[in-house]
């Protein structure tokens, strides 16, 4: 009983916060991409290689060019912003109406070809930002500074997205898009405009989680495999295209990784919360919080 | 008329035969080698060391490509391995059916080479691995024509368990019995022969092993990781990791205030400082790694004459590819050490006594190398365990050292006979991880 209790110590909470922040980064990276599914209905298999893109962006203005940080940001959200309306009317536009698949290849051929162009041109060094942001420290706890940045920004983000598509009139164009793309264009919504829109508002969101994900990790060439398949997982777990299903699903698989880790090895956390994403594919096909048709 | 064509369709036929001829004879007087060379120069294993081993080991056959050997002209095809096991077996196949290579050369992911040593051996090709240290590559195997200069992954975890127990008294102010050690590494093919190397160390040593776990090279999160470090309270860390998993690493060990006495790498990601610099800061400073001694850091003294100057001429031409290198990576002279190895001990020992190039004069050769200590640039010797030895293919003589990074110097400080400074153990007070 005692060796049952031992576990109930300062370290299980730490994991457990941990756990929350690392919930944070993985929300903030499923965003974008399940505002493109829900409202274009594709799926942008190579959206972490555009956060990658934007985390070289980071690099070189902040590294190279001398650009302090708070002025990188907004560029590199603008960067990623254009990247994503321009992927959306060179590669998407054409294949809106393509069966899904070729959608999907056509997306993963990007992936190639943006890792390719990463290597190319940037090389295959390891490029770190350099910024040390400070710890927080809670007596035998400490948590770092840019993942809970990037945990609020991740808040600020899904609540900003809410408002916009709640309260604006784009926002509100966009999910009617969303529900019925053709009764829409019929009613004469410009919708390849409002692709173009959501598309850019994807990408900023990839450039955002860009501009913290480089306070956090190495960029190279391929940093988004660490990051596209289990962003992919949540996006699912949560029910494509919705991004609060989305936004929670993060948190939960980053708790089963943070504590499945801290009770078992490091790699039955993630063993785990792959079972578990299987198991709620078994039950809820559509994801835990999947959108009503 | 008829006859005066007949005559210049003869002319021509003969003029044909003779250039056929000629070139016939051409082909039988070029004599040459051609070496299949593989590392990764994309992905992630190709920052952290391949594409510097794929340095080292060109800047040695460039030099050979120039002279020869023993009137047989070197010509190398590279491959890029992309960091994928599968693209390295499909690239060795293809150097060797296609490209029709007389053997390959490199390597640097043990996850590649256990299956790439397999299939060579079974297409009975000759296979010279200047780098991966995965015991799983040899161990049992039995090949014939796999050969390995390298040392092995468990003399690595074996060297720095020694390390930390010939010091844990007077460095570390306890016995080694009391020494709460942790082991973790990367899960492939090396990172488990070393912690294997470290566990069997840290037996012998008596040490209280607290963790030993493995971990994904690309997993995007160690915080749990970190957070077990720290309830388990380890005084010296043994790591062995790829690039960027060990900076990853070191940040969350930082953020989360893990503290120890000493962190001991081995190899791989740790063989790169400039890497670890730009990812950890200062928090590299005191760091130890094991890895065959940096050729710059031999002591001449103790080498054949001969290499001194061969020394010299690779780091002269590894500065024009990287200009600027605050500290030139072991990765580079590792892999030109062994290619000259192979260029002037196995290669015209195959064509003078053994009569070619083919695999099985390049194996025989092979069996024959005997260097004593000192005769390589890494310091070592070179004698292959031969057939029926449960690491047939592999160096008897290799061996690691450990070394520390100190101010932005890497020095040798194990073993004794070897080291330039005393280690600074353990890490001093007012460092970011010191436990003091």
């Amino acid at each position: 009983m005692q060796g049952f209790l031992d576990i109930f110590d300062i370290y299980l909470l730490e994991a457990v916060v941990n756990g929350i922040l690392l919930g944070g980064v993985l929300a903030l990276l499923a965003l974008g991409l399940n505002l493109i599914f829900g409202v274009i209905d594709v799926t942008w298999i190579c959206y972490a290689e555009l956060v990658m893109i934007g985390m070289y962006g980071m690099y070189y203005m902040v590294q190279v060019f001398g650009l302090p940080y708070w002025v990188a940001a907004p560029f590199a959200i603008l960067l990623v912003a254009a990247l994503g309306a321009a992927l959306h009317y060179i590669v998407i536009a054409p294949l809106l109406t393509a069966p899904p698949i070729n959608q999907l290849l056509a997306t993963g051929g990007v992936l190639f070809i943006l890792q390719s162009f990463a290597t190319v041109a940037f090389g295959i060094d390891f490029r770190n930002l350099g910024i040390r942001l400070p710890v927080l420290a809670i007596g035998e706890m400490h948590f770092s500074y840019s993942r809970l940045l990037a945990f609020a920004a991740a808040l600020i983000g899904m609540l900003a997205i809410y408002f916009f598509m709640k309260r604006t009139y784009t926002g509100t164009a966009i999910r009617a898009v969303a529900q019925d793309r053709q009764i829409m264009s019929l009613m004469g919504v410009d919708t390849k405009r409002i692709y173009i829109i959501t598309s850019a508002l994807g990408g900023a969101l990839a450039g955002l989680a860009a501009c913290l994900l480089v306070l956090q990790y190495d960029v190279h060439p391929f940093v988004g495999l660490s990051f596209g398949p289990i962003t992919f997982l949540i996006c699912v777990l949560g029910g494509l295209g919705n991004f609060v299903g989305g936004f929670i699903a993060a948190f939960v698989f980053a708790q089963i990784i943070s504590l499945g880790g801290l009770f078992s090895d490091l790699e039955w956390g993630y063993v785990l919360a792959f079972a578990f994403f299987i198991v709620m594919m078994f039950i809820r096909p559509a994801g835990l919080f999947a959108r009503r048709s | 008329m008829p006859g005066h064509k007949a005559a210049r369709l003869l002319v021509g036929l003969s003029a044909a035969i003779a250039a056929l001829g000629m070139a016939v004879t051409a082909e039988a007087q070029e004599k040459k080698i051609k070496i299949g060379v593989i590392y990764d120069l994309t992905g992630p294993l190709a920052g952290g060391g391949s594409e510097l081993q794929h340095i080292g080991a060109k800047i040695m056959l460039d030099q050979y490509a120039k002279t020869g050997v023993e009137g047989y002209k070197v010509e190398a095809v590279y491959a890029d391995a992309q960091s994928k096991p599968d693209v390295a077996i499909n690239e060795a196949v293809r150097l060797i059916e296609q490209e029709k290579v007389n053997m390959l050369l490199g390597f640097f992911s043990s996850a590649q080479c256990v299956p790439v040593a397999a299939r060579v051996e079974q297409l009975k090709n000759f296979m010279w691995i200047t780098t991966c240290i995965s015991s799983a590559v040899l161990s049992d195997k039995n090949f014939k024509y796999v050969f390995r200069p390298q040392a092995s992954g468990d003399q690595f975890g074996l060297m720095t368990t020694d390390f930390i127990a010939q010091n844990a008294k007077e460095k570390l102010g306890k016995e080694p019995k009391d020494l709460r050690v942790a082991i973790i590494h990367e899960d492939g093919a090396y990172g488990v022969d070393v912690s294997k190397g470290n566990e069997a160390g840290a037996k012998k040593a008596g040490f209280n092993i607290v963790l030993k776990e493995g971990y994904a090279a690309t997993a995007p999160d160690l915080s749990s990781l970190v957070t077990k470090l720290k309830r388990a309270r380890p005084d010296v860390i043994f790591h062995t990791g790829y690039n960027p998993d060990i900076t990853l690493f070191g940040r969350q060990a930082r953020e989360q205030g893990l503290k120890f006495a000493a962190l001991v790498g081995h190899g791989a990601g740790y063989g790169v400082y400039e890497k670890l610099k730009e990812g950890l800061g200062g928090d590299v400073n005191y760091v130890f790694n094991a890895d065959p001694i940096s050729i710059w850091a031999s002591n001449e003294k103790g080498l054949n004459p001969k290499l001194p100057p061969v020394i010299k001429m690779v780091g002269d031409e590894f500065d024009k590819v990287k200009p600027g290198v605050a500290i030139r990576s072991a990765h580079v002279g590792m892999a030109a050490s062994n290619t000259y190895v192979f260029l002037t001990e196995v290669l015209p020992r195959a064509i003078k006594k053994h009569g070619g190039v083919d695999p099985d004069a390049l194996r025989k050769a092979a069996l024959e190398v005997d260097i004593p200590e000192g005769g390589t640039m890494l310091g070592f010797g070179v004698k292959f365990f031969g057939e029926g030895n449960q690491m047939a293919g592999q160096n008897e003589r290799s061996f690691p050292v450990v070394i520390q990074y100190v101010d932005d110097k890497s020095y040798v400080v194990w073993p004794k006979s070897q080291a330039q400074r005393e280690a600074v153990l353990p890490l001093p007070k007012g460092t970011t991880f010191s436990n003091q």
